[in-house]
């Protein structure tokens, strides 16, 4: 608790509230805008925060990550066009709810649900952050292999339309994650003679690629669309009977999120979903589902906020990304010379409690952002698409070029971007791309590191328990498929987060 | 060093360049050749880059530059975790001569400083370079983990990367890599050991090549100046470097000996390693995993490309028409950023993508109006990036 409190002293400097509500605002905003997420929005932010204290950026980017988590709502239900992935189950009875008039019910049960299962979701992350770290400590280089490779297992299967096209996209991930020079022995890797290769693919490259090109490419492949922006009409005062509708859904979309953040399934995608079918099943009127009840809302809305907050555990703590989003938050760590794991907690005390601790107060501010001032937010929807796609290419190129002032960089992004709008199009998931391009090096690495230390005993995996039990979980997984994305029947093109 | 360049040389500006890549040879063959004859331009290289030039087969080294100064010294420990068996490093080495496969070493990256140590160490006590077993990490704090979870047996880097645990008692220093010992820190030199080798993580300042003598003296007058000035003292003292200043003749002798012990032992590593399978049985070499990844990532490609014709993507005609026209847009930017500049470029990207997605007939005013809120978004843009946030972008118009 001392390191919590020492923490708002660091996050309640007028400097780094001012980043932090810099952070919640744009992340508000990325939100609310189609075709732009929080990954990509990081990425693009990266190079221009290079001379920032680390501090001042992470708790920025953490604002981004959780604001992208309430301004999708507001798209969701106004639009019926998912502003992120984690908010597709919102669109279903959100946008109806908007259209039989009670949008502001709609609006206000996202925001409060978002407020209380941040808050109590970012509670939870102070409490198991620092044991986990604690636990990470004993975790060999087998344990790190055992557990990415659940990792790996874990995404592929949650994402996307069928098993092949996930593993599709990990191995993609993981080819493009071997360009450039081994870090174990200096070894030139699918370089091909191209200097230009030997640093290997940059991730901020492969994010503004693969979600800014390739997200524009796909949606200008589905011809012109027509969206329809509806006013906000209801008063944003919720009823008795909408409270009282309101409050186990958030509870449980808390509950369902944060462990399901916490485990490499993806990110948000999954325990939105989840909570639905729940939601859905405990409820006493399942036939308005479909039809704009409120629990459809108030549920999933609390589960992508709680996720968001599962994801940070073992991104701070095994340095270990379970979504696109926090891929490129380890990118940010590392822009710093910081190094997320076990040690983070010790060696950077004050910047890891001062990033969790805006967290708290960034709950705060995205309810009033979201809420009073939602009016706001509309607005940015009027943005006829046309000019809001122009705009985000010139960003997009933009951020890769100043990356290492370099056009080759440009090139890769345009064809990355491709590689985007193919994966799209044949319905295979992108997230694991991103995931798998930073987590594979990381797992050979590992995989290597342990064959040396154990001078080249493969038995060092089974022999270790840990390391046992994670690779059997994994081949149960793959073997069985136990485990399958729930079926709701809801179609997710939509793969920015 | 350019904040202390600016303070004791007011005036001058100074402009700090870093250019990425394999351990700095993409840099180093850039200022080789684009730089040549240009007093204005130097470059800070290191121990590093030596290794790098080599590690990389980079067609250029530092012999093509002119050395001016030998600036700062930072040195390598060895350290143990506070529960090792090993109490001094006499103890170390007994139980790396016996089984050098069974004492594990963590350090920063493969022919990095950290990894020279070791393998000049394990020469000079008669082991092959290559019998070590030495295991990469992205730097000495990343090694930090593994060694204080006990998984490495040793763990090898600048004393900076460990100061806070052995402060705390948690890692103890077995030797330093100093040739006299150093005051503040308690451990032994290497030599103190017994072992012949002092290895210093070196910084040094070159020009490029092409210099007149007079340009160069007065280039070295310069860093002379820099160097003897009370700001770099407490630079030095700041950031726990040591001061090796040298220039002149001795400075070229220093640079071609350190060239030649580090090519000495990267050549038997790299000649042992090709010959047979080492002793480690490491049964992974660097491109088994990557080349069985691509393959499968082939196969993947081919059965998703095979299934998914035969299920023929419905796409809309002008939708494809759309993307295309994107597509060669962003295939033509590269260029056009660095000929037409950011703003020029980006304003043509910006109305193509605009005109193309609202898909309507083309119209003057229309076009004329999606050009001109991109030349105001791509101005406005230039100038955050420029003078907001310092990011320098290709030309104005």
């Amino acid at each position: 608790m001392g390191d919590l409190l020492a923490g708002f002293a660091v996050a309640l400097t007028p400097a780094n509230l001012l980043w932090g509500l810099a952070g919640t605002t744009l992340g508000t905003a990325v939100g609310v805008l189609p075709g732009i997420g929080p990954a990509l929005t990081v990425a693009l932010l990266l190079p221009v925060t290079y001379n920032l204290d680390p501090t001042a950026a992470l708790i920025m980017f953490a604002g981004i990550y959780y604001g992208a988590m309430y301004g999708g709502s507001t798209t969701s239900i106004l639009l019926n066009t998912p502003g992120e992935s984690s908010t597709i189950v919102t669109a279903i009875d959100g946008h109806q709810m908007a259209r039989n008039g009670r949008a502001g019910a709609a609006l206000a049960t996202a925001a409060i649900g978002s407020f209380v299962a941040g808050t109590l979701a970012t509670l939870a992350l102070s409490l198991t952050a620092p044991l986990m770290a604690k636990l990470a400590l004993a975790f060999g280089s087998a344990e790190y292999f055992a557990l990415m490779v659940l990792a790996f297992v874990m995404v592929t299967t949650m994402l996307g339309e069928s098993r092949l096209k996930g593993w599709l996209s990990l191995l993609l991930g993981l080819t493009l994650g071997f360009v450039g020079i081994d870090g174990l022995s200096g070894h030139a890797r699918f370089t091909f003679g191209i200097p230009y290769l030997l640093d290997g693919i940059d991730p901020v490259i492969v994010a503004i690629g693969l979600f800014a090109i390739g997200e524009t490419l796909w949606v200008a492949s589905r011809g012109p669309a027509i969206d329809e922006v509806l006013p906000v009409r209801g008063s944003l005062m919720m009823t008795a009977e909408e409270w009282a509708r309101s409050w186990r859904p958030w509870l449980r979309g808390t509950a369902i999120g944060f462990p399901l953040g916490a485990l490499p399934a993806g990110g948000a995608e999954l325990p939105t979903l989840m909570s639905y079918a729940i939601e859905k099943r405990l409820s006493r009127r399942p036939e308005e589902f479909g039809h704009g009840a409120i629990e459809a809302v108030a549920g999933p809305e609390a589960a992508n906020n709680a996720s968001a907050a599962g994801t940070l555990v073992p991104l701070l703590t095994l340095g270990l990304p379970t979504s696109a989003t926090a891929a490129v938050l380890l990118a940010a760590f590392q822009q710093f010379g910081l190094q997320p794991g076990p040690l983070l907690f010790e060696h950077e005390s004050a910047l890891v409690w001062g990033v969790i601790a805006s967290l708290y107060i960034g709950n705060a501010m995205l309810l009033v952002l979201n809420l009073p001032l939602v009016g706001l937010w509309v607005k940015l929807l009027s943005i006829p698409r046309p000019w809001l796609y122009g705009g985000i290419l010139v960003v997009a190129s933009l951020g890769a070029f100043s990356v290492h002032r370099s056009a080759g960089d440009l090139l890769l992004m345009a064809a990355i971007g491709i590689v985007g709008f193919l994966l799209r199009a044949i319905g295979a998931p992108v997230a694991p791309v991103m995931i798998c391009l930073i987590l594979g090096p990381a797992a050979e690495q590992h995989l290597r590191r342990a064959l040396s230390i154990s001078q080249g005993d493969w038995t060092v995996f089974v022999s270790h328990p840990l390391s046992a039990t994670l690779l059997a979980v994994s081949a149960l997984i793959v073997g069985l498929g136990i485990l399958r994305k729930p079926r709701t029947g809801i179609e997710s093109n939509h793969e920015v987060e | 060093m350019q904040r202390v360049l600016a303070e004791i040389e007011p005036g001058v500006s100074v402009q700090v360049d870093n250019v990425p890549g394999a351990a700095g040879t993409i840099g180093l063959a850039r200022f080789i050749q684009s730089e040549r004859g240009n007093p204005g331009a130097l470059m800070v290289t290191g121990l590093v880059m030596v290794s790098g030039v080599l590690l990389n087969g980079s067609p250029v080294s530092l012999a093509g530059t002119t050395p001016i100064a030998r600036l700062t010294g930072e040195y390598e420990v060895i350290v143990v975790p506070a529960s090792s068996r090993f109490r001094s490093l006499g103890e170390l080495i007994d139980a790396f001569k016996k089984d050098p496969g069974s004492v594990s070493w963590g350090g920063g990256s493969a022919g990095g400083t950290d990894d020279l140590l070791v393998r000049l160490l394990a020469e000079q006590i008669g082991l092959p370079a290559s019998s070590v077993n030495y295991i990469a990490f992205a730097g000495g704090g990343a090694a930090l983990a593994a060694v204080l979870g006990g998984q490495l047996s040793a763990a090898v880097s600048g004393y900076a990367e460990f100061a806070g645990q052995i402060a705390a008692g948690q890692l103890r220093v077995l030797a330093i890599s100093s040739a006299s010992r150093v005051s503040g820190i308690d451990a032994p030199t290497l030599r103190e050991s017994g072992i012949a080798l002092d290895l210093s993580n070196w910084r040094a300042i070159v020009a490029p090549p092409g210099l007149s003598d007079a340009e160069e003296e007065a280039l070295t007058a310069r860093i002379t100046k820099l160097a003897t000035s009370p700001q770099w003292r407490s630079t030095l003292e700041q950031n726990g470097w040591a001061d090796e200043f040298l220039t002149g003749p001795p400075l070229r002798q220093f640079l071609l000996a350190e060239q030649a012990r580090i090519e000495d032992v990267l050549r038997r590593l790299s000649a042992n390693n090709s010959r047979a399978p080492t002793t480690l049985a490491v049964t992974l070499t660097p491109s088994s995993l990557p080349n069985a990844v691509a393959m499968i990532f082939l196969g993947a490609l081919a059965l998703t490309a095979f299934t998914t014709t035969r299920q023929s993507v419905a796409f809309d005609r002008q939708g494809m028409r759309m993307t295309v026209a994107l597509v060669t847009a962003l295939l033509v930017l590269p260029i056009a950023f660095v000929t037409a500049g950011f703003v020029a470029s980006s304003t043509m990207l910006f109305a193509i993508a605009s005109t193309t997605l609202r898909a309507q007939s083309l119209s003057v005013r229309a076009i004329a109006i999606d050009l001109s809120v991109g030349a105001a978004f791509s101005i406005a843009l230039f100038l955050l990036f420029t003078r907001g946030l310092g990011v320098m972008l290709p030309g104005f118009f």
